[in-house]
């Protein structure tokens, strides 16, 4: 059976295209195409213009996407589209296109939610078992286990998402957004050795970045008003790479204790690590190294995967589709918020 | 019913389609999404070409073809009827694109093509 799936729902448009082979064995995927809306440094992307890039783009990435996999809009038999979580008006602007789709080709609709798409594609392309789900992103911080037929959200970050607070600082410094503030970051930060004092925010299970954020905004303001300063210990210059490495450091062992702390608690010890701020090199280094101690491994994607694609959103429709799922026309409306446990995952046992 | 005096600001947009198919898809597609302000009423309705009284010429075709989109928004303000006639127009650019590049007929004429 084949999928079609769109996803909208923060800068990144997302098309592609899924086969699930009639007697089983891997997903094979036909195309994973996607257009990302940068904002220019120092913005980050609103609401508006984010709609309007979705917009302008969401035609030509469903032809191109359809070339790229040599198939007919006969072929296809399921159209799945992110019912949400995100932002508003991103997300409808994928969602009427879907909308009509469907009923230009006459196929059925299947509204996806865009966790359970991260956490499905990361299943398939790293073959984990039953780990302990990390889902980081822009957008979403969450700690994630299976458990009878929903993904339950062990933990989660209480006010920002882990990559909203590292986009955001990024803004601070006026970092290009392109390909992404959080790789910026990332490629910064390897230059940086100075680790500053910042909060840890750990609260329980969950987590808390938003004090984080300001605390690194404040020392960014600092170094700006005394490029001079010198750390402490070492009598180094301090740089905004150091910055960049003191915020990395201190917001990824949060994440790594929340995992940690779920892992024990349901006796894994296995991690896939999915979303945006999983394309992080250091964060997978980090959670290895937790694992590792615990005598088991981390999963990852690449960033075809790991960055919001449409590919995830077409696999875990067609998921929900072989069960008997689908929406319909007037039930496909997107919702910004849509927790991860409300979908009743009836494809696993 | 909205009430007139409530709702003062209308405007009515009528959007011509080739065909029934095509009006009642996006009609369809469109009416979906609720509108989001409490101050905009929204009405959709397919019409006939010729029917709606501005030329009595019906061009022989047959009175079933309902090929236009006909949308009435009523607002309490100019500034809320111009929000939400833009936001249907935004969501009409995708509609007609969907149309123009992705139907059925086009697929497969490019697809011929290549």
């Amino acid at each position: 059976m084949i999928a079609i799936g769109l996803e909208g729902s923060a800068n990144k448009l997302g098309v592609g295209l899924i086969r699930h082979p009639p007697k089983g064995g891997p997903a094979q995927i036909l195309a994973n195409i996607r257009h990302t809306y940068n904002s220019p440094p120092g913005e980050g992307f609103l609401p508006k213009d984010t709609a309007k890039h979705h917009r302008s783009w969401v035609v030509n990435l469903v032809k191109q996407a359809l070339k790229e996999a040599g198939v007919s809009a006969a072929d296809v038999d399921c159209i799945c589209y992110t019912k949400g979580p995100g932002m508003g008006a991103p997300l409808q602007s994928a969602a009427i296109a879907a909308r009509m789709l469907s009923l230009l080709w006459d196929k059925p609709l299947v509204g996806v939610n865009h966790c359970v798409g991260h956490i499905e594609m990361g299943r398939e392309i790293t073959g984990a078992n039953n780990p302990v789900v990390l889902y980081v992103s822009g957008g979403n911080t969450q700690v994630i286990a299976y458990a009878e037929q929903r993904y339950r959200i062990f933990g989660e970050a209480l006010d920002i998402a882990v990559g909203n607070c590292l986009d955001r600082f990024a803004r601070t410094l006026e970092i290009p957004n392109d390909p992404a503030p959080g790789y910026n970051i990332e490629q910064l930060a390897k230059k940086g050795k100075h680790l500053l004092d910042l909060p840890y925010t750990v609260k329980g299970m969950d987590c808390s970045f938003s004090g984080i954020l300001a605390s690194i905004d404040v020392l960014a303001a600092q170094l700006k008003a005394n490029p001079n300063q010198t750390d402490a210990l070492t009598g180094e210059p301090i740089t905004a790479a150091d910055l960049c490495f003191s915020l990395q450091e201190t917001v990824f062992a949060m994440l790594v204790e929340i995992t940690e702390r779920a892992m024990a608690h349901v006796g894994s010890n296995q991690v896939l690590v999915v979303g945006g701020v999983g394309c992080n090199e250091r964060l997978q280094e980090m959670m290895g190294l937790m694992a590792k101690d615990r005598g088991g491994s981390v999963y990852a994607t690449d960033e075809r995967f790991c960055i919001d694609n449409g590919i995830m959103i077409a696999h875990a429709g067609l998921l929900a589709y072989r069960t008997g799922c689908q929406t319909a026309l007037n039930d496909s409306t997107c919702t910004q918020r849509y927790r991860t446990d409300e979908v009743l995952v009836k494809w696993r046992d | 019913m909205a009430s007139d005096t409530e709702f003062p600001c209308l405007l009515v947009i009528s959007v011509p389609f080739p065909d029934t198919r095509l009006a009642s898809s996006a009609l369809r597609a469109i009416e979906v999404d609720q509108e989001l302000s409490p101050l905009v009423r929204r009405s959709m309705s397919l019409a006939g070409p010729g029917l709606d009284g501005k030329d009595g010429a019906v061009n022989g075709s047959d009175k079933r073809d309902l090929s236009i989109l006909k949308v009435e928004y009523r607002a309490t303000t100019n500034r809320m009827l111009r929000v939400a006639v833009n936001g249907f127009m935004e969501s009409l650019g995708v509609v007609v694109g969907v149309m123009q590049e992705l139907d059925v007929d086009v697929l497969e004429a490019d697809e011929q093509k290549s």
